[in-house]
């Protein structure tokens, strides 16, 4: 009898304990979900509601202005994560093999990420600037003056310009995790390689590499969500142009409630809608393609 | 005893409804105003001027302003006007519609001395039968030059101030070859100075009823008239009119870059040039002596308005119409429209208004300049509004990165120009 009642569920208790964090959750992330898909089948005006059905959705199937934002945020995801974490990597193992100043690299490759993108906005728009930016500086020093150009003024060079800035600040992050987790590594693994006359590429790629696995895989699920939502960067640097060449579905959705000289959150919300879907059922096939599917035993 | 008791029930009683009733008495009469210009040291100490002798002739009225950045002011406003939180006067622009169409604005119609006020500044802010704003700021567009730049390139500016198309695109190439940039222009941070050429040029081809229903979406971009002044744009362009910088150009950064490092020939840019120009250099101002000229931009061939240029109403005030305070708001708006507080913006602010002045009674520094502008706007026929007040949505969208951006950018023929346009409209 006693032991019964040692063994019920302590509702009270689980419930004190569970309500301060269910009430944050339901307040700042469900009931915004919620409202935020409400409102995609509506007309949001300040003193009208007007449910219109699957109007916006069918609206945004032809609005060119979003399916460019869409390749340029997918283009953006993609790359970014095969980038930062590749360099991360590489830069990782070279602190890991204790390079002279590895020290200062470690903190040096790493304070990007400790600046907010609108800072980081800002002095790469210096750094690109044309008539006094540092790139063209060198270029024209170097005697290739002709390659100088309005990095974040052309369409064909502003969405890699920035991409270059993302993985720039990022990379840094990176490499500490992977760091971390090389550090984490059992030496008597990489220890028997080395007794099995394992060359340090073997040793990288058969062995490292497998046991990292995991952290990289999610390192680049991290980054891929992260340029997926991106924003901050591209309104400091360039709102979304040249012609559209750097517009993202965040820009756009911001550009649509509060820019576009219209009311109407229910455009923005079915846009924002869509992404959700999107950046949910992405992060879901990457988690399903990159599940270990045997355990590695060592 | 209960007697007592029930007098310090009363006196309680008393004493917490004072409690209650004392912030409400005050808050009736506090006057909440959201503002643009934070970081334009003039134009704020105009309306905090204003604000004072506002509450000096009406007692017990306090107004309560809050400044913003133009683009922060216009998030918070979407969010504050649905919630029902927005103030009871705030700074607005003509092209904000969207304020009139959902009634969030109250009419203004009645309650300001309107005689007061420049007839086409009222219409700016006239939608149908109602007036919804105070016309604070206006500007005319104009083409400034450096009068030494250009006698030193030996070229004389015709007595009308207006070169031919012809002239003008010659005007480029020489500045070009002396190694002078023709023009100033920038779009690092705005979604209009880029443009102004291909607007100006368009209004004087056109003609204003044309050019309205080109801008409205009913003329296409496929007309050969338009087509013909997108053509002589780009040949300004490829003849490098615009800084290489063009594209990350500021629009601070173009006024220095015209006036002062490493200076250029013309800056074709709204009448405010003026609020930046004319503070002291230390402040990003014009040198002293700086040899400032006003002409007219070009005249287009077989144009249907040479003597057209656009005039736009900027900063505003409207009164929120579900304020409980819109008379007092009103009331605030008319201690503006008076001859003196108009001629005290020119003198202060060095930008036009919608408030009637006179230019000859303006004193200081720069009153030669206004007689000059003045000269300047002799027989104009004016378009009121800017493209980018006049379009809204994706017309406005794609104007600003076509027209404003990679058209003077050379990043797009006249046919993809054309093309984009029209598939806006």
């Amino acid at each position: 009898m006693h032991e019964a009642r040692a063994l019920r569920t302590p509702w009270k208790a689980v419930t004190v304990f569970l309500l301060p964090a269910l009430t944050l959750y339901v307040a700042f992330t469900a009931y915004p979900v919620v409202k935020t898909l409400w409102n995609s089948l509506h007309v949001v005006l300040p003193n009208r509601h007007e449910f219109i059905g699957l109007a916006n959705f069918v609206e945004l199937a032809k609005d060119d202005i979003f399916w460019r934002a869409v390749r340029n945020t997918l283009i953006w995801a993609c790359t970014s994560p095969l980038f930062e974490v590749s360099i991360a990597l590489v830069l990782a193992l070279a602190l890991y093999a204790k390079v002279p100043g590895a020290r200062f690299f470690r903190i040096a490759w790493f304070t990007p990420v400790l600046m907010s993108y609108v800072v980081v906005g800002i002095i790469w728009a210096w750094i690109y600037n044309y008539d006094w930016g540092a790139v063209n500086y060198a270029l024209r020093a170097l005697g290739l003056g002709s390659w100088t150009r309005a990095w974040l003024g052309k369409p064909e060079t502003a969405l890699p310009a920035l991409i270059f800035i993302t993985t720039w600040m990022w990379t840094g992050f990176n490499m500490v995790v992977l760091l971390a987790a090389l550090h984490s590594l059992p030496s008597e693994v990489i220890e028997a390689a080395e007794l099995d006359n394992c060359g340090w590429w073997g040793k990288l790629v058969f062995v490292i590499v497998p046991m990292i696995r995991a952290t990289m895989l999610n390192l680049i699920v991290l980054s891929f969500v992260g340029k997926m939502k991106i924003f901050d960067l591209v309104w400091i640097t360039t709102k979304g142009g040249p012609l559209w060449a750097t517009e993202t579905v965040s820009t756009y959705v911001y550009k649509r409630a509060f820019e576009w000289n219209t009311f109407d959150l229910g455009y923005p919300s079915a846009v924002a809608s869509v992404w959700f879907v999107i950046v949910l059922s992405s992060v879901l096939t990457l988690t399903w393609l990159f599940r270990q599917r045997e355990k590695l035993e060592y | 005893m209960s007697r007592f008791k029930s007098s310090w029930r009363v006196l309680a009683a008393a004493a917490f409804a004072s409690l209650i009733a004392l912030p409400t008495a005050a808050l009736a009469q506090e006057l909440t105003v959201w503002s643009h210009w934070a970081a334009e040291v003039a134009k704020r100490a105009y309306v905090e001027e204003a604000i004072k002798r506002f509450e000096a002739s009406r007692p017990g009225v306090k107004v309560k302003i809050t400044w913003y950045e133009k683009s922060a002011l216009y998030a918070s406003l979407k969010t504050a006007l649905r919630a029902g939180q927005a103030p009871d006067v705030f700074y607005a622009e003509v092209d904000q519609t969207d304020y009139i169409d959902n009634n969030l604005l109250a009419d203004l119609s009645t309650g300001i001395n309107w005689a007061n006020v420049e007839p086409w500044a009222k219409q700016a802010w006239t939608f149908g039968k109602g007036t919804y704003g105070f016309p604070l700021e206006a500007s005319t567009v104009e083409v400034y030059y450096n009068t030494k730049l250009m006698n030193d390139l030996g070229v004389k500016v015709p007595a009308s101030g207006q070169f031919t198309q012809a002239e003008f695109l010659d005007l480029v190439k020489k500045a070009k070859a002396k190694g002078i940039t023709p023009m100033a222009q920038g779009v690092g941070d705005r979604p209009f100075p880029g443009s102004y050429v291909t607007h100006e040029a368009l209004l004087k081809k056109l003609g204003p009823k044309d050019y309205d229903a080109l801008m409205k979406g009913t003329l296409s971009w496929s007309d050969p008239r338009v087509v013909e002044t997108l053509t002589f744009v780009k040949q300004l362009v490829d003849a490098g009119a615009f800084p290489a910088s063009f594209t990350s150009l500021k629009l601070g950064e173009s006024h220095i870059y015209f006036h002062t490092n490493p200076g250029a020939l013309m800056f074709q840019v709204a009448s405010w040039y003026t609020a930046r120009a004319f503070n002291p250099p230390d402040k990003g101002g014009q040198p002293v002596g700086f040899p400032l000229g006003i002409m007219q931009s070009p005249a287009m061939n077989n144009g249907a308005c040479n003597q057209c240029k656009s005039l736009a109403v900027g900063g505003s005030y409207v009164v929120n119409a579900a304020s409980p305070r819109k008379e007092i708001g009103i009331a605030f708006l008319n201690s503006l429209a008076t001859p003196e507080m108009g001629n005290k913006w020119l003198e202060n602010v060095l930008v036009q208004t919608g408030i009637k002045t006179d230019a000859s009674k303006v004193s200081g520094p720069h009153a030669n300049y206004f007689k000059q502008l003045a000269k300047a706007n002799e027989g104009n026929t004016y378009y009121f509004g800017t493209p980018v007040q006049v379009m809204s949505g994706k017309p406005k969208e794609v104007f600003t990165q076509v027209i404003n951006n990679a058209l003077p950018a050379g990043s797009i023929s006249v046919d993809d120009v054309v093309k984009q346009m029209n598939a806006a409209k």
